[in-house]
């Protein structure tokens, strides 16, 4: 099991012994509630990670697998031996507006449940359309592949400390 | 030795052009929206700040002189809420937002979008909270617990109080989308060879935070949305005359309300715990304890909260008093094994340093009063009274400051290149902590004398001679914070150029320049052990390789 | 505890100050000492705990028989105490604060009940308070050991004039006590204080 699964399940366990000692000690519904809601949680993703785990053919899924998986990306094809490939650090979206407009439509929303029905419409519209936006950026993406923002590579002049490494991998060793 | 090479595109060397307003609201970067939600926090942090200076100027002297009882509740109410809950959960985010992804070496989060999104809703949400002042009938009075029925329509009309509800709604709703998005980059981001025990420290305390945040912000989203219901559509959640129970809302209230504060302090131990290592120049002693700990505290600050609710004569005494004197023991763990990393180390006394040797005496003192107030009987005394302001102020004030400035020298260099100045933060300091110390150390005497909170006027005219003391205090604070914020412009044009690694620090972000690029690393080491940055730079995995 | 963690901070500070580039010795952990000072903070919540309870259930004691039942209902901004069976009532507002007239060392038994919203019943001298909540009845124990007049306090922020919701309980002998009570039930109507 990994640690991840461990660690959701030892807090799921507290809030299961918790809130059955709480209810035997006390009777008060919304705390024994609470705390079996605290064992419910964790213990539901607890065991989706060990189901998870199980599941896969390669334990050592590599992290661009991963991250492809989880993106809805299809997996390299074919699938191989891990490579260069497999390390890549995925791929980003493009600086976007709708999540900012998404935020304003339903700032607006809720406000307007205190000012009146046209304005929670108002901020409903603006949401819906923002919400649309963002749904069709990421549609594109999905059918078009990705487009990273495209990095600096690093100035000519610095060694990144990685690299240095790879020179020299001793530096202590007396002949220098 | 292997390396993990990022695909760099064949492109002509292109500049940074520093950011305009427009990057910033279409960023998706996961540094920048750090950057939005650390200077947000912070000006709410000024904010929260004045509005204490204003009541605590009018508690210098008994009498009311400066103000009439109703803005008084009204100023000490939005204090206390944008404080909690627009403040101090934030700033940790922001740190962890911009760190987090470095230190496990990702190049940004699970869900970017979503992670700008939440930063949006967080602002939104304060702007609405804080457009309250500028309604009919000013913002909410009911203190930031607003308890029912005194928050509800018969007692406190206007819409002040709804936007207040309004407005941490949204901010709630960010807290647990950015929650999901964190989480799921910790356990699903981290660069091969970086196990969870390779984590560092500050990336663990923000894991533990978030996951009180998914766990604990929904009850307080239900308790505000049964309130708004009850305010304005005739429900009677909370109405005894009508089959409600205002008991109701504070169980629901402080089973948020109590993990919320450590929400608000287990980054800061994460903080803590990267910045005495660094400055010890040894390894954080007892990683694995620490980690436990972490997790013993969040599971125990779910069972405790009612004792909050001590003097209602509605709850199980023993259970909660049993569970809270227990969080003492995994955080007394903590506070030994930071100085055991500091015992037979070698210290530098660097502003990142004294800020964080401060929270350890600060956190001492309010810990060691909070086990005080864990006992119902000593509860019943002191619940209430100004004992508890002091308690609070000490770790949600003290700690939270004394670390959140400690992680702000600490990283200043990594965000921007250039290193605050030393000497001004010395000053910074010293102040600082003078200030803090005598503005709430004599709350605690106020407190046993039996001064009770959120009243404007105080009818023991002995008590001024504290009150008076205080508000010194208080003032003292703010220039100390002033100090830094002349730091921080003083040293954002003019500071010493800092470099990758200035201070000799152990975690991944050390590894990449200061700024990170756009993808945050060029390269990336392997992972043999819990302090990447200290291993490449000693050229040989650290003893810790037994995973 | 303060003394002992604030002391080993303060030696470590000074003794281990940086001296030069040399690393120290890079050390990561020490069970057995994790394991102690795990063990003996344990050991101190234990015993704090049952030394807890019995202070708490000491000043949580109700007494068989009382000597006097008060009534008492907060509303906002002031008390209302109502002596059962005496016909005795006294009546507060804002700028008019009640007395409380009670025998010393005698249990007082406390009826609590607030009239609109939460309010908290609180006299520092007696190191006890008790939140009145609407909808609710609470009930407990007073006994003054000491003759004298002592300020009470609403704790439970309840609006506007939180601050001014004040009381006094003036505790007298109990032949005082007699006397104020008989000539309190004379005068027929619910007393304002300076009665």
């Amino acid at each position: 099991m990994t640690d991840e699964a461990a660690m959701m399940l030892r807090v799921s366990l507290f809030g299961f012994v918790t809130g059955i000692v709480y209810w035997f000690v006390s009777y008060e519904p919304l705390g024994t509630v609470a705390l079996l809601l605290l064992g419910a949680g964790p213990g539901f993703a607890g065991l989706v990670l060990v189901q998870e785990r199980r599941k896969q053919a390669d334990p050592a899924e590599s992290r661009g697998d991963t991250l492809r998986r989880f993106a809805g990306i299809p997996p390299l094809d074919p699938p191989g031996p891990r490579d260069k490939r497999d390390d890549d650090l995925g791929v980003l979206p493009l600086p976007s507006i709708w999540p900012f407009a998404t935020s304003l439509g339903l700032a607006i929303m809720l406000t307007g449940l205190i000012y009146g029905l046209w304005l929670l419409v108002l901020g409903g519209g603006i949401a819906a359309y923002a919400t649309w936006g963002w749904l069709a950026a990421i549609n594109r993406e999905n059918r078009y592949g990705r487009i990273q923002a495209e990095d600096d590579p690093p100035p000519e002049d610095q060694v990144t400390p990685a690299a240095e490494a790879r020179a020299d991998p001793d530096p202590d060793r007396a002949d220098g | 030795m292997a390396t993990t090479e990022l695909p760099v595109p064949a492109l002509p060397e292109a500049h940074e052009e520093p950011a305009g307003l427009v990057d910033y609201l279409i960023t998706v970067d996961h540094k920048k929206i750090g950057i939005l939600y650390i200077f947000t926090a912070f000006a709410v942090f000024l904010l929260g700040g004045v509005l204490a200076l204003l009541f605590r100027l009018e508690l210098a002297q008994p009498g009311l002189q400066v103000m009439g009882q109703n803005t008084y509740n009204q100023l000490f109410t939005i204090h206390g809420t944008i404080m909690v809950l627009l403040f101090a959960a934030q700033v940790s985010t922001g740190l962890g937002n911009y760190l987090m992804p470095l230190q496990i070496g990702a190049a940004d989060v699970a869900f970017p979008r979503l992670n700008a999104m939440s930063y949006w809703l967080y602002l939104f949400g304060t702007l609405v909270l804080l457009s309250s002042f500028f309604v009919a009938g000013g913002p909410a009075a009911s203190g930031w617990t607003a308890y029912p029925p005194l928050s509800d329509a018969k007692y406190l009309q206007g819409t002040g109080m709804d936007l207040w509800i309004i407005g941490l709604a949204l901010a709630g709703i960010a807290g647990i989308i950015g929650a999901v998005n964190l989480v799921t980059t910790i356990f699903r981001m981290r660069v091969p060879g970086m196990t969870m025990f390779r984590m560092p420290l500050f990336t663990w305390g923000i894991l533990v935070n978030q996951l009180l945040i998914l766990f604990a912000f929904p009850a307080i989203t239900a308790a505000l949305a049964m309130l708004f219901v009850d305010r304005n559509f005739g429900a009677a959640f909370f109405d005894p005359a009508r089959g409600g129970s205002p008991v109701l809302y504070q169980h629901l209230f402080w089973f948020f309300g109590h993990p919320e504060v450590y929400i608000v302090i287990l980054p800061m131990f994460g903080i803590v715990s990267e910045v005495i290592p660094v400055f010890s120049r040894k390894p954080i002693f007892g990683y694995r304890a620490l980690v436990f700990a972490f997790f013993g505290i969040a599971a125990l600050s779910f069972g405790v909260w009612a004792h909050h609710m001590f003097t209602t004569d509605a709850v199980y005494l023993p259970f909660f008093a049993v569970l809270t004197m227990l969080i003492a023991v995994p955080t007394g763990i903590k506070i030994f094994n930071w100085i055991g990393t500091m015992w037979r180390g070698s210290i530098s006394f660097t502003t990142p340093m004294l800020m964080a040797i401060a929270f350890i005496f600060v956190f001492l003192v309010g810990g060691i009063t909070g086990v005080f107030l864990a006992s119902p009987p000593i509860d019943f005394q002191t619940n209430d009274t100004y004992y508890v302001v002091a308690h609070f102020h000490y770790v949600m004030v003290g700690a939270l400051l004394f670390a959140m400035f400690a992680g702000f020298y600490f990283w200043f260099p990594k965000f921007t290149g250039r290193l605050l100045s030393d000497r001004l933060g010395k000053w910074h300091f010293w102040i600082l902590f003078i200030g803090f110390n005598v503005t709430f150390f004599v709350q605690f005497n106020l407190g046993l004398e039996g001064m009770p909170r959120r009243i404007a006027d105080y009818p023991i005219r002995s008590w001024g001679t504290y009150n008076y003391i205080s508000t010194v205090g208080s003032f003292l604070m703010a220039v100390g914070v002033l100090v830094f914020i002349w730091n921080f412009i003083v040293s954002i044009r003019r500071g010493q150029p800092a470099g990758d690694d200035p201070w000799e620090g152990n975690s991944l972000e050390w590894v990449t320049s200061s700024p990170p690029p756009h993808h945050n690393f060029h390269e990336i080491p392997e992972i043999h052990s819990e302090r990447p940055a200290f291993d490449l730079r000693h050229r040989s995995p650290s003893e810790a390789d037994a995973r | 505890m303060f003394l002992v963690v604030a002391g080993l901070l303060v030696w470590s500070m000074i003794r281990y100050r940086r001296r030069g580039d040399e690393l120290p010795e890079q050390v990561h952990g020490n069970n057995k000492l994790e394991l102690t000072w795990t063990l003996i903070p344990l050991l101190l919540v234990v015993v704090l705990f049952v030394v807890t309870m019995q202070g708490q259930n000491k000043s949580l004691e109700k007494s068989a028989r009382p000597a006097l039942n008060v009534d008492v209902l907060a509303f906002q901004w002031s008390w209302r105490f109502t002596y059962e069976g005496q016909g005795v009532e006294v009546v507060g507002a804002p700028g008019n604060v009640p007395e409380l007239v009670v025998p010393v060392g005698q249990p007082v038994r406390i009826k609590l009940r607030s009239a609109d919203v939460v309010h908290s019943f609180y006299v520092p001298r007696t190191l006890f308070k008790r939140q009145a909540i609407p909808g609710r009845t609470t009930e407990f124990d007073l006994t003054f050991e000491k003759v004298g007049t002592y300020q009470g306090h609403c704790v439970q922020f309840c609006g506007l004039a939180h601050a001014d919701m004040l009381f006094r309980v003036r505790v007298v002998s109990p032949g005082e006590f007699q006397s104020w009570l008989a000539q309190a039930s004379r005068s027929g109507a619910p007393s304002r204080p300076g009665t």
